[in-house]
C-alpha cells in the first residue's frame, strides 16, 4: 500500500503542479520546484531578511531559491514530506521542532556536515533544543525568545512600587514578590490591573523551568514541581484578582495595553514589537527589566535540511551564512527585530541601541543577560499535546471559577488519556 | 491518467461523425471520445474526492504523525474517540451554535424578504446591501465581531456600561462565546437566506394578494396565511443548506477564538476539533477517525432532516397548497 501511495501522490501533484505552474524544465529530479542547480529554501514571513536572502547567493556561491510560504507552513511542509515530492532542500522550523524528533532521520544530521566546528558560538541551550536525545542534530539556531518583564514605569510609580529597572528586578526576583506587588497595586489603582490573565503567569514560569512535561526517554513527569509550582502560581494569581483577563493576540489585548489598564506583563523579546504596535500612544512609559522567577524562553525557529536535499554541504553553507552572528546583528535583529542565538551577536555593540520607547532604556542588556541565562530543557515532540492538557485547565480555573484541586486532577487524567493515545503508557 | 490521450481523441472525432449516424452503432472509438469528453470531471473528483475519502478512512485505522511510517492500530482511534470528552463536547457546542445562529437567521431573513417584496424605492440597493455580508471576508468579520465581543474594551460591554448594566465576559463564559459565533453566522448569512426567500415570494402569484386584498385581509394575515405556507418548499431548502454549513462551522470559531476553542473549549465545533487533532497536533489517524465521527452524525442528522421534509411534504400537498 504504501509506495502505490506514495508514487500515486507524487504522480498526482506532479501532474497538478505541471498544470498549474507551467514547469517544463524540470529534467530527472522531477519533484523539486525549482531548478536541477538551484538550491529551495521554505520560510515564513519574517523569519529571514528578504534583504539578506537577495545577498546570500553572490555571498556563498549557491544558486538559492528562496520561496516565502504563506497560510499553515507546517501543514504545507508535512504535505510534502508526506507525498515525497517539491520538498524544499532548507526548510524554516519552528519553536516545536521536536514534534519532528520521531522522525529525525528524514532530516540530514547536521553536525554530520560542520555544524559541529560552530556549536561554540551559539547559545548551549538553543543549540540543544535542536538537537535529538540520541545526538541527532535536526534544526539549526535562528532568533530566541528571551523573556523579561515589561512594565509601566509611571503605574508603578503611582502605586508607590519601585520603579527604575534595577529596583524593580530586585524587589520583584521571585513570581512570589511579584504577585505580592501587584496585590498592593490594584489596591491603590482601582481599574488598573497587574498583568493581563492568569495563563501568563503559568506559561511564563513553566518557560523558566529546567524539565517540562516529558524526560529525555519520553516518560511523563508533568506531574512533577516544575509543573505544579507554575500552576500553583497561577492559581495565587487567579485569587488575587490581578489579572484583567485580557486575552492574548486580541484587540482587548492592545487595548488594555493602549490605555494603562494593564501594567506589567511577562514576555518574550519579541512581544516588544507587539506592545509597540498596540500601544504607541504610550511611548516614553514603558521599561523592562529581568523577569520574576529567572531567566526564561519563549518562542524561537530554527532551519533545517531535509534528507532529500539536492546538495547538503551547499545548503548547510547556506545556513551558516544566513545565521552568521554578524548577520544575525545586522539583518535579524536590526532590521527584522529576530533576536539573536548567536553570543557575540548579543554583546555587539550594534546591538546597544537605546531605545525612545523605553525611555531611553537600552533594552538589550536585559534580554542579553536573560537568554545567557535560560536553562536547558528538553522539550517532547508530545509537549504540544500534553501542555494543552495543562492550560485549558488553568484557563477552567478563571473562566470558569473550577475548583483548582479538581482542575489539577483533571489535568493529570487528560495527560494520562492522551499518553495512552500516544501508545506511551 | 496520462496527458496524452486527450489530445489524441479530438483528431478522430470528427472523421467518426461522418459516417456514424444512428444511435445504436456507435463505434468503440466514438465511445471513447465521448468518455473522454466527460472525462475531466471524473478524473478530478478521483484525485481530490474519491481518493481522500478512501484515504481517510484507511488513515482512521493508522497511527500516523504525518511524517513517519504508520502504525495500524485497529479500532484504537474509534475507541479514544467515543472515550473523548471534548469530541462530544465539540458536537454538542455546534448544535447549540447551530440552534442559536439558524433559528433568528432565517426568520430575520423571512421578514426581510417580505420586506423587499413590498413595493418600495430602491429595492435592488436594499437586495445588495443585505448580500454583502456574505461576501465580506470572514477573517475581517471575525476580527471586527472580536472588537464588538472584546471582554474589557468591547462596544457591547461599553452599550451595557452605558446602559448601567453588568458586562459580560463575552469571549470568557460558554454562552458569551457561543452568542459571538452564532452573531457571525446570523450576520453573515441572514441576507443571503433572504434573497433566497425573496425569489420564493417572487414566484407567489399577485393574484393571491390581490385577492387577500379584495378580502380585505391585514398584513399580518397576508404573510402567515399566504406568504409563509406558500414558500414552505423554500424554508425546507434553507433550513437544509443552514444544517449543512451549521455543522461545518469552522472559520468563525478559529479567528475568534483560536485553535483551541477558547477557554474551556467552548467554542470547539466538530470540524474546528478535527483541524485541531489533525493539522495542530498531527494525529492524522484520530483526525481521520474524527472525520468519519462526523460522517456517521450527518448522516443521522440528515435522515431526521429528510423524515421531516418528507413530512412536511405531505401535509402540504393533502391540504392542497402546494401548487
Amino acid at each position: 500500500m504504501a509506495p502505490n501511495r506514495r508514487t500515486f501522490l507524487a504522480a498526482a501533484s506532479g501532474l497538478l503542479g505541471t498544470a498549474l505552474l507551467g514547469t517544463s524544465g524540470c529534467g530527472t529530479r522531477g519533484s523539486y520546484l525549482t531548478p536541477e542547480g538551484t538550491l529551495s529554501l521554505w520560510y515564513w514571513n519574517r523569519s529571514i531578511s528578504d534583504t539578506l536572502l537577495a545577498k546570500t547567493p553572490k555571498a556563498t556561491g549557491v544558486k538559492l531559491v528562496p520561496q516565502k510560504i504563506g497560510g499553515d507552513f507546517k501543514s504545507k511542509f508535512l504535505t510534502s514530506l508526506a507525498g515525497k515530492a517539491y520538498i524544499p532542500d532548507i526548510v524554516g522550523l519552528n519553536e516545536d521542532v521536536a514534534t519532528y524528533f520521531p522522525d529525525a532521520d528524514q532530516f540530514v544530521d547536521l553536525n554530520e556536515i560542520g555544524a559541529k566546528d560552530v556549536k561554540s558560538e551559539f547559545l548551549d541551550w538553543k543549540w540543544e533544543r535542536g538537537v535529538t536525545p540520541d545526538g541527532r542534530m535536526v534544526g539549526f539556531p535562528m532568533d530566541t525568545g528571551p523573556t523579561a518583564l515589561f512594565y509601566r514605569a509611571d503605574l508603578f510609580e503611582k502605586a508607590g512600587l519601585p520603579s527604575e529597572p534595577d529596583e524593580v528586578a530586585q524587589a520583584m526576583s521571585t513570581w512570589e514578590k511579584y504577585l505580592e506587588a501587584g496585590s498592593t497595586l490594584v489596591k491603590k489603582l482601582p481599574k488598573t490591573y497587574m498583568m493581563p490573565n492568569v495563563d501568563m503567569v503559568f506559561n511564563q514560569a513553566l518557560a523558566q523551568q529546567g524539565k517540562r512535561y516529558m524526560d529525555e526517554k519520553n516518560h511523563f513527569i508533568g506531574n512533577g514541581p516544575q509543573v505544579r509550582q507554575p500552576w500553583d502560581l497561577a492559581v495565587d494569581a487567579y485569587r488575587r484578582r490581578i489579572t484583567s483577563n485580557t486575552n492574548d493576540w486580541t484587540s482587548d489585548w492592545n487595548a488594555a495595553m493602549s490605555t494603562g489598564r494593564v501594567a506589567s506583563f511577562v514576555g518574550a523579546v519579541w512581544m516588544g514589537q507587539v506592545l509597540t504596535d498596540a500601544a504607541s500612544g504610550t511611548s516614553g512609559k514603558w521599561r523592562v527589566c529581568r523577569a520574576p522567577g529567572g531567566a526564561g524562553n519563549s518562542g524561537g525557529s530554527f532551519l533545517g535540511i531535509p534528507k532529500s536535499c539536492r546538495n547538503p554541504e551547499a545548503a548547510f553553507k547556506v545556513i551558516r551564512y544566513l545565521q552568521s552572528p554578524e548577520n544575525q546583528v545586522v539583518y535579524g535583529l536590526n532590521e527584522m527585530q529576530l533576536y539573536p542565538s548567536a553570543i557575540s551577536s548579543l554583546e555587539d555593540r550594534r546591538a546597544q541601541v537605546k531605545d525612545k520607547f523605553y525611555g531611553g532604556q537600552v533594552i538589550n542588556e536585559v534580554f542579553a543577560t536573560s537568554a545567557k541565562a535560560v536553562k536547558p530543557v528538553y522539550l517532547s515532540p508530545y509537549d504540544n499535546v500534553i501542555g494543552p492538557a495543562f492550560s485549558d485547565q488553568v484557563t477552567n480555573i478563571w473562566s470558569a471559577g473550577k475548583n483548582p484541586d479538581r482542575a489539577w486532577k483533571d489535568a493529570l487524567a487528560e495527560a494520562d488519556r492522551q499518553l495512552s493515545h500516544l501508545g506511551l503508557i | 491518467m496520462t496527458t496524452t490521450t486527450p489530445i489524441a481523441a479530438p483528431a478522430q472525432a470528427p472523421e467518426e461523425r461522418r459516417t456514424t449516424g444512428s444511435h445504436a452503432g456507435r463505434s468503440k472509438s466514438e465511445l471513447l471520445s465521448l468518455y473522454l469528453a466527460i472525462s475531466p470531471f471524473y478524473i478530478l473528483f478521483a484525485i481530490f474526492g474519491l481518493f481522500p475519502i478512501g484515504f481517510s478512512l484507511y488513515l482512521s485505522f493508522q497511527n500516523w504523525n504525518g511524517i513517519g511510517a504508520m502504525k495500524f492500530v485497529g479500532l484504537a482511534q474509534y475507541q479514544f474517540m467515543l472515550s473523548d470528552p471534548i469530541f462530544w463536547k465539540s458536537i454538542v457546542n455546534t448544535f447549540q451554535i447551530w440552534f442559536i445562529s439558524t433559528i433568528p437567521m432565517l426568520f430575520f431573513a423571512l421578514v426581510i424578504a417580505f420586506m423587499l417584496n413590498q413595493q418600495i424605492r430602491g429595492r435592488s440597493a436594499y437586495r445588495i446591501a443585505y448580500f454583502i455580508p456574505n461576501v465580506t471576508s470572514i477573517v475581517a468579520i471575525a476580527i471586527i465581531f472580536g472588537s464588538i465581543f472584546s471582554n474589557n474594551f468591547g462596544l457591547l460591554n461599553a452599550a451595557l456600561e452605558g446602559l448601567h448594566l453588568d458586562t459580560v465576559e463575552w469571549l470568557n463564559t460558554p454562552w458569551g462565546i457561543k452568542v459571538a459565533i452564532a452573531a457571525m453566522v446570523i450576520w453573515r448569512w441572514t441576507g443571503y437566506n433572504a434573497i433566497i426567500y425573496l425569489a420564493g415570494l417572487q414566484a407567489i402569484p399577485t393574484e393571491l394578494y390581490e385577492a387577500a386584498k379584495v378580502d380585505g385581509a391585514s398584513l399580518w394575515q397576508v404573510f402567515f396565511r399566504i406568504t409563509v405556507p406558500l414558500l414552505r418548499p423554500i424554508i425546507l431548502f434553507t433550513v437544509i443548506t443552514s444544517t449543512i454549513g451549521g455543522m461545518q462551522l469552522f472559520t468563525e470559531p478559529q479567528v475568534l477564538v483560536g485553535n483551541g476553542g477558547g477557554p474551556g473549549s467552548e467554542g470547539t465545533t466538530m470540524v474546528l476539533y478535527l483541524y485541531q487533532q489533525a493539522f495542530i497536533n498531527n494525529q492524522f489517524g484520530y483526525g481521520a477517525a474524527i472525520g468519519w465521527g462526523l460522517f456517521v452524525i450527518m448522516i443521522l442528522f440528515s435522515l431526521i432532516n429528510w423524515r421531516l421534509v418528507q413530512g412536511a411534504g405531505n401535509r402540504g400537498s393533502r391540504k392542497g397548497v402546494r401548487a
